[in-house]
């Protein structure tokens, strides 16, 4: 794959909210190279300070901003704003109208998962998987006390 | 059966859309998150009125979605109205989903997701200003299919210089026809040979170029 190497990969983050952030700084300690979008520039005050990725401030629902951010060159998209309907929105734009293969959303409420049904979209859902944690926790403590 | 129509959000728009929806007879349900734009709302007699997030499916149960068959978005938001449209097809397989949209760039985009009808009040809006603006001697003009298709009402003045001509005697540009033609109350459809009198008015029918057919149309000779 040398043939590659010299071309960056991005990955796409758009929300740069707790997870967003958090992401980002993560990516990017990693080596990774990082975009986040966020329509609020003080958001991105969560990022570390050693940060090496790039910040566009801006409405990532608006076509101009998400080719501003390079959403073309990205490899994954990452929507996590605070909003289930702008990231499912993001996430079928990133889908349908730039091709993506890697698209990554979270939504809040799994009762609007059916409007994901039929794209390639891989969904994280916070409800659930605290869930399945809490009753790993419950199992775990049940255990003990017997 | 009556048709059954639902509103999702916008409160002056659901206001209007609602009573003539009404009065044409139709069973109408609104759905806003405001509480106090609900209570306005339910002065309408015969409209049901739920108040809640119409992102949520259910809530879209309480308005007894399985019996809609036309549901409307018309929030400000594109992509709550998106969500409204995706989660009435996908989830409740509504027949017919119309939205408003506030970006025409996403126009395309809204389609390829299934939504049936995007109405790009902009674009409309655009449309009739620039066609008011640029001839104020034509009464009325119509945007039908998005905006994408005009139709204009074009009374010819005694001193044009098409009055007698021949339809077929007249370059029109390709993108207009001439619908129809009102004579004396009375319309007729017209032929490449059908003469153009003073005081006639015409239908045009227009994909594009209207107004360049329309100058030449009532331009003096």
């Amino acid at each position: 794959m040398k043939l590659f190497s010299t071309e960056k990969m991005y990955t796409l983050i758009i929300g740069s909210g707790r997870l967003g952030a958090s992401l980002a700084n993560d990516l990017s300690e990693q080596g990774g190279n990082v975009i986040v979008v966020d329509r609020d520039k003080s958001s991105f005050r969560k990022l570390s300070p050693s940060f090496g990725g790039l910040t566009v401030t801006g409405d990532a629902t608006n076509l101009n901003i998400l080719n501003e951010a390079q959403i073309k060159k990205a490899k994954t998209v990452i929507v996590v704003t605070n909003d289930d309907n702008v990231n499912i929105m993001i996430s079928q734009m990133a889908k349908e109208l730039f091709g993506k293969q890697h698209v990554i959303s979270r939504l809040y409420d799994p009762d609007r998962q059916s409007v994901y049904e039929g794209f390639d979209i891989d969904l994280i859902y916070p409800a659930i998987l605290s869930v399945n944690e809490i009753n790993r926790l419950l199992k775990k403590h049940n255990k003990e006390t017997d | 059966m009556k048709k059954h129509i639902l509103l999702i959000g916008g409160f002056n728009k659901t206001l209007s859309l609602s009573n003539s929806l009404i009065k044409k007879g139709y069973q109408v349900t609104a759905i806003n998150k405001n509480y106090d734009d609900c209570q306005k709302l339910a002065e309408i007699s015969r409209l049901n009125v739920i108040f809640g997030d119409g992102t949520k499916p259910f809530i879209l149960e309480e308005a007894k979605i399985h019996t809609v068959d036309i549901a409307i978005a018309l929030t400000q938001k594109d992509e709550i109205n998106l969500v409204i449209c995706e989660l009435c097809k996908k989830k409740f397989k509504v027949k017919k989903a119309v939205t408003l949209i506030d970006d025409p760039k996403k126009i395309d985009f809204f389609y390829k997701m299934g939504v049936d009808s995007v109405v790009s009040a902009i674009n409309a809006i655009t449309n009739i200003i620039e066609q008011q603006a640029l001839l104020d001697d034509i009464t009325t003009v119509i945007p039908v299919g998005e905006g994408r298709i005009s139709i204009t009402e074009v009374p010819i003045p005694a001193k044009a210089k098409t009055v007698g001509k021949k339809l077929l005697e007249i370059d029109l540009p390709k993108e207009v026809i001439i619908g129809c033609i009102i004579r004396n109350e009375e319309s007729l459809v017209p032929r490449g040979d059908t003469r153009i009198e003073a005081n006639d008015e015409l239908i045009l029918i227009s994909s594009d170029k209207q107004e360049k057919a329309i100058r030449q149309l009532i331009g003096e000779g």
